[in-house]
């Protein structure tokens, strides 16, 4: 069979055409029939020498002449050997998968496009995409294509296997033999070329070196190659080893690995900085530096730093007390067990711890104590100053030359002339009466104060002020020889003149303060049924005392809402007392008082409580005065620069208000004596409650101890040093620093700390805080 | 927060914040990083407090209650410290122990966001994910009509021309009498807007423009880059990077004067001149850049002394008429680089656009129309003007284009489109679907801030804090400890892998259409949507 001789077909018949259906038909018929060499003259007709497969193993050989038509040997099949004999219209070898074929002329485009196996020798050159879409099954050798000339365009696209040859033979040495764009999108194969190679996708493809095996693989080939198109001659032109190149398709991993794209770091310091500058594009205004910084960072790069706020702010209670007790400090005291010296601190600002602060005194430093917030009890600050009743006198400074005179021996005259006896200066207090305390001894019910405890503090006040002048009477002419004795003088006279109802009648009526100072010798006979004009706390005094000296029906009336309140308030309530209001006193009479809209209330005795006003007739006409009261300024001056006033001789007020006051105008005097300004360092501002942290402490603990309520006092704005900060910081970046005289302090170490917050998060007394850093 | 407190009207729980923050105690390491992160100091440690109670139904055996307290990290309720939502605490947890969640509705901070009478401001966007453009499909797609195109094979030519293109006749006429020829820039169809130097950090803006100048010089991708209104470095102005560069002026003309001093010592003309007379984010309203804000450097830039307050009022003084914006300010910003720089305005999308459009059209001078839509974004604004102020783009730069085609001149001014364009991430789809309907190119903004920098920002009202300066990512901080967050290197390689990989979607876009040589501007046809009013408003075609 193999030495069968040449079939031959036409691909015409009687001058026409025949289908390419109908020669397919003819070829096949042949191959049936066991003819295995068969020469087809074309006319163009569509894959001529493809699908061969009825051959079976045997070697097949189709020779055609004429015009091969488009496909010639698609689907080749192993054993088929298709020789053109003149050149090859597109996609010669199309999907080839096995057939070698042999075109003795030019091929056009697509030469064995998506083949993968079979071998394709082309005796000139190719037109585009040649050897596209190739690729290789690894059960088969890979498919080879042998070109003698060069290719076109777009050469070996997608190529994912097989082995193409481009030898170059008379080609432009300037133009590439591989055409435009070759190679986009190799995956894999190999591509021998002769020539000038450039423009091929160097993403896809890299040129490798050709080895001894790679040199063999292809001169053995080549002298097969142009054997089969027979042009053995240009074997010596064409086996230049050094005019060939190797062109192999780059692995997935080096396409996603390697970029041909220099990096931008290169970019920056190559081309960026080199146009622009050193530091780039604003080099010249600012320097940065290069890369960047973490999102946490420490020293100066912190956002926000802490601040260790000891001393800044004033604690709460003690920017609410009147007096200027320093309160927290001194359950601070009570908490490092010096109790006896938070118990005698009370001394260096008021002359009555016991009295007032233990009992008198509705305590304003408790009702703005930070743990109200919580619904928790506030630090009794009456157990201090109850302990305070026992506490010795206090020392005083040097004696200084200055005289102070007093008027006035109530709670702030005695408060004035302690402190500036204290201070070292003389003071000498006058009184009209003939003991000292002014409304404390003389009106307040001994219900509201132990007489003992009283006592005790007034005899403290007389051993530390040896001046006191009682029996006093005052008019102009005393006043003005005072003022003129002595290098200051201090009005404390108080309010002791009773406001009374312009209604007729009021001759019926008596009051408070004199009904007071009468029960208070048990002098006063109310009656079975009393009425009070006026609901105040003073109001309620005089309920609790008439119920003591046997009153029955007890009936506090007021034009508004009653203004009582506190321990007063619930004493009357206690007693019995109604509350009434509103009520509008028409006039008084002998049966009771008779309100506006006709209605008796029947009374044995009127008191009339409306509050009272100073007695100022004594004092000359330098001595501006307002609305029944005296003029001062912010430091208690009056308009004589030499004369100060205090207490209810300015305005009503609460006797901490009183002590206060005196204490005041005890500091100035004693500046304006050392030639000082009389303003002194302004107070700290209150801290934020909000920055306490009350968490710590058992809500429902009511301290009655004094330990436990130094214990439980949140000490705000005071370091406690429990040194939580230190143990709370997560980057270790506070420590305890020991200081001269006891004295410590937290410090942060900016190269630790983040800035995190945690250290004022975690304090209980509200110290740390956490502010903006500088600017940088 | 004491119990022992009176309720304020502003008083607000947790449950009212838009951003709550979820946090475990079990996993918390209190570490600290996150309270020192937070850029409003929304979440502070705090100490707690916990009551254990032990109890028995023996009679002999006693009840306990005591108290304990423990540490965790609490979130403030407070007006000023409410959560921003940008995760910057889940980002630094090592333990994953803390991250912010959206309130799935109960947010009342928006009523009070007004204290002291003073309305919400904020930067970023719209806060509005609805988007025309992410709807709009590509539905025309060559099956064996058109050559196919390979969008990995084929070569393409995405340009786009910036400036006048004079009709044939014209354009031959005046080749002939030597006259003049408006200048025409070939770029790519994918711009930068104007975001200013101030707007931005230096870091951030040093990061834009280095990408930009990379992707032209490595990649011979033309991309410009538009300065916004906040002049330019004087080295850049000195720099061949500047042929990159559109220069914005704006109602604030601030830098400008270092811009003229600049010009003879120029290498190269900038690219264009951008007129700003409108920010899609808040039309008619104008910007103020805060005096705190106004450090050495931006002073520098600006040609303004230190810490003043840099106000861009809504309008430029002196022009008091379309006639007089157009001629006047177009033909002296022409004039200034001798007629060789293209000049066109941009406007917010509005009604009003045809107007502005047809004027443009009778001026040979003006070089192109941009509209930016209600979506853009900005560095600060007032919400109301942000939310409720504005022009979708799709159906303006449409109108535009319409008009454009009535008079003939369709192929003379392009119209550029901004304003939202991926603002979902569909940068390529927007884009393509904004050309089809008419838009020679896109300008981009927030993209940009998200992909090149991380901006966490979100339709869901996330972060949006840029008017403030406390940008947790560096990016519109004028703060070292901030922007320092931010490497220009890095923003520049990201904007490289941006325009890189919208280019191939591009391709993957407009291939199918057969196009490779030329962009599909106002290729319609290809255009569908499920919504037949929208299909009608655009005259594109409804597909269901």
């Amino acid at each position: 069979m193999k030495n069968q001789a040449f079939i031959k077909l036409s691909g015409r018949k009687d001058n026409k055409r025949i289908p390419s259906r109908v020669l397919e038909e003819i070829i096949h018929h042949h191959i049936k029939n066991g003819r295995r060499n068969i020469e087809v003259e074309g006319y163009g007709q569509h894959g001529i020498g493809g699908r061969l497969w009825d051959a079976g193993a045997d070697e097949t050989h189709i020779r055609i002449i004429g015009q091969s038509g488009q496909r010639a040997g698609s689907f080749g099949h192993f054993g088929t050997r298709i020789e053109i004999m003149g050149p090859a219209s597109d996609d010669v070898g199309w999907l080839n998968a096995g057939a070698e074929i042999i075109v003795h002329g030019n091929a056009s485009n697509g030469v064995m496009n998506g083949a993968a196996q079979g071998k394709v020798y082309i005796g000139g050159s190719i037109g585009a995409r040649g050897m596209t879409m190739t690729k290789r099954n690894p059960r088969f050798e890979p498919p080879e294509l042998w070109v003698l000339g060069s290719s076109g365009d777009y050469f070996g696209e997608f190529m994912a296997g097989g082995i193409a040859v481009i030898c170059g033979h008379n080609k432009d040495p300037k133009a590439s033999v591989l055409g435009y764009r070759p190679l986009v999108g190799m995956v894999g194969g190999r591509v021998f070329a002769r020539g000038n190679i450039e423009g091929f996708s160097q993403k896809d493809a890299k040129p490798i070196s050709v080895s001894d095996e790679d040199w063999n693989w292809l001169m053995t080939g080549l002298e097969v190659f142009l054997s089969k198109i027979q042009k053995k001659e240009l074997l010596p032109s064409l086996s230049i080893r050094s005019d060939w190149q190797l062109i192999e398709a780059r692995s997935a991993r080096e396409k996603t690995d390697s970029s041909e794209k220099p990096s931008m770091a290169r970019f920056r310091n190559q081309v960026w900085d080199r146009e622009l500058g050193r530091g780039g594009l604003i080099g010249d205004l600012e320097e940065i530096e290069r890369g960047s910084i973490p999102v946490i960072t420490r020293g100066d790069l912190r956002r926000y730093i802490p601040v260790w706020e000891q001393g800044r702010y004033m604690a709460p209670c003690e920017a609410a007390c009147p007096t200027g007790i320093p309160v927290q400090e001194r359950w601070s005291m009570v908490r490092q067990d010096n109790v006896d010296e938070a118990i005698a601190m009370g001394l260096q600002y008021t002359p009555f711890p016991a009295t007032v602060c233990g009992w008198l005194c509705p305590s304003p430093c408790m009702a703005s104590c930070t743990r109200n917030q919580n619904h928790m009890s506030p630090i009794n600050v009456k157990l201090l100053g109850k302990a305070g009743e026992t506490v010795k006198l206090p020392k005083t400074a040097p004696k200084s030359k200055k005289k102070i005179a007093v008027i006035g021996a109530g709670p702030g005259g005695i408060s004035a002339a302690w402190q500036l006896t204290l201070k070292g200066h003389t003071a000498t207090l006058f009184d009209t009466g003939d003991t000292i305390g002014g409304k404390i001894s003389s009106v307040i019910p001994g219900s509201r104060i132990p007489k003992d405890t009283l006592e005790t503090e007034l005899k403290r006040v007389k051993e530390f002020i040896p001046d006191i002048r009682l029996g006093q009477a005052m008019d102009k002419k005393d006043f003005l020889k005072i003022k003129y004795d002595y290098d200051f003088t201090i009005v404390a006279a108080g309010a002791k003149k009773p406001r009374m109802l312009p209604v007729p009648g009021i001759e019926h009526a008596v009051s408070a303060n004199d009904f007071l100072e009468a029960a208070k010798k048990d002098k006063a006979k109310p009656g079975k049924r009393v009425v009070i004009i006026g609901a105040g706390n003073v109001g309620c005094d005089v309920a609790t005392e008439a119920h003591r000296l046997g009153a029955k029906t007890i009936t506090l009336i007021d034009i508004q809402k009653p203004a009582a309140f506190g321990k007063e308030k619930e004493d009357a309530e206690a007693v019995g007392a109604t509350f009434r209001w509103p009520c509008f006193t028409k006039e008084i009479t002998k049966a009771g008082v008779v309100l506006t809209d006709g209605e008796v209330l029947k009374a044995d005795t009127v008191v009339v409580s409306i509050g009272d006003v100073p007695d100022l007739t004594f004092l000359d006409e330098s001595i501006k005065t307002e609305k029944g009261f005296i003029f001062v300024d912010a430091y208690n001056r009056t308009s004589d620069p030499r004369v100060f006033a205090i207490g209810d001789a300015v305005g009503p007020g609460l006797i901490t208000d009183a002590i206060g006051a005196g204490r005041k105008a005890a500091i100035v005097i004693d500046r304006i004596i050392d030639g000082k300004s009389p303003d002194g360092d302004a107070p700290l501002p209150r801290i934020d409650k909000q920055r306490i942290s009350l968490e710590y402490y058992n809500p429902k603990n009511r301290a009655d101890t004094l330990k436990d309520c130094g214990s439980d006092c949140a000490s705000c704005g005071k370091c406690k040093d429990c040194g939580i900060c230190v143990a709370v910081c997560p980057e270790g970046a506070i420590e305890r620093i020991e200081k001269d005289k006891q004295g410590f302090e937290y410090r942060v170490d900016p190269d630790l700390c983040i800035g995190c917050g945690f250290c004022k998060g975690a304090c209980p007394c509200g110290i740390w805080d956490l502010i903006p850093n500088a600017a940088l | 927060m004491s119990s022992n407190r009176s309720l304020e009207p502003s008083a607000l729980s947790l449950n009212d914040l838009p951003w709550q923050i979820r946090y475990s105690n079990d996993r918390c390491t209190l570490c600290g990083q996150c309270t020192a992160v937070c850029p409003v100091q929304a979440i502070e440690l705090k100490v707690f407090q916990k009551r254990i109670l032990k109890t028995s139904v023996q009679p002999e055996k006693k009840h306990t209650a005591d108290y304990d307290s423990f540490y965790g990290i609490r979130q403030k309720t407070r007006v000023e410290n409410a959560c921003i939502g940008c995760a910057m605490c889940a980002m630094v947890c090592p333990n994953d122990a803390i991250a912010p969640v959206k309130n799935p509705g109960l947010d009342r901070l928006k009523f009070h966001i007004n204290q002291n009478g003073i309305p919400r401001r904020r930067g970023g966007r719209r806060n509005s994910s609805q988007s025309v453009l992410d709807r709009i499909k590509f539905i025309r797609i060559s099956m064996l009509t058109d050559p196919a195109l390979d969008a990995g094979r084929h070569e393409f030519e995405m340009r786009t021309l910036l400036g006048r293109v004079l009709s044939p006749r014209e354009n031959m006429k005046r080749l002939k009498e030597k006259g003049w020829i408006p200048p025409v820039r070939e770029i790519y169809p994918l711009i930068i807007g104007g975001m200013s130097f101030g707007a931005l950090s230096p870091t951030m803006w040093e990061g834009l423009q280095m990408g930009v100048a990379y992707l032209n010089e490595e990649l011979s991708m033309p991309v410009r880059i538009c300065t916004g209104e906040g002049g330019c470095p004087p080295r850049l102005l000195r720099s061949r990077f500047l042929k990159y560069v559109i220069l914005q002026i704006a109602s604030g003309y601030f830098g400008w004067d270092e811009i003229i001093h600049a010009i003879p010592h120029m290498k190269e003309d900038p690219c264009a001149i951008e007129i700003k007379y409108g920010q899609g984010a808040k039309p008619g309203d104008g910007g103020l850049l805060m005096w705190h804000k106004v450090n050495k450097l931006i002073a520098a830039i600006r040609g303004v002394p230190q810490g003043v307050s840099l106000p861009s009022p809504p309008t430029h003084q002196t022009q008091y008429s379309i006639e007089e914006s157009v001629a006047k300010m177009i033909l002296s910003m022409s004039m200034a680089w001798g007629f060789r720089v293209p000049v066109y305005p941009k406007i917010s999308a509005s009604s009003t656009s045809l107007a502005v459009l047809n004027n443009l059209a009778r001026n040979d001078y003006a070089s192109g129309l941009a509209i930016d839509g209600e979506d853009g974004g900005t560095g600060a604004a007032y919400t109301v003007s942000m939310d409720h102020m504005g022009h979708p783009i799709a159906s303006c730069i449409r109108d535009n284009y319409l008009n454009l085609i009535k008079i003939g001149k369709q192929n003379e001014i392009p119209i550029f489109a901004g304003g939202g364009v991926g603002k979902n991430g569909n940068l390529s789809a927007n884009a393509a679907a904004l050309i089809m309907l008419g838009a020679s190119g896109v300008q981009i903004g927030k993209y940009a801030m998200q992909a090149a920098a991380g901006c966490v920002g979100t339709e869901e009202d996330r972060c949006n804090v840029c008017n403030l300066g406390i940008c947790p990512k560096g990016i519109t901080s004028q703060d070292p400890r901030l922007y320092r967050r931010l490497d220009p290197e890095d923003v520049a390689q990201r904007i490289v892998d941006l325009f890189v990989s919208f280019d191939t979607e591009l391709k993957k876009i407009v291939a199918p259409l057969g196009r490779s040589t030329s962009l599909p501007i106002g290729m319609s046809d290809a255009l569908g949507i499920d919504d037949l009013a929208a299909a009608e408003r655009l005259s594109i075609k409804y597909v269901v």
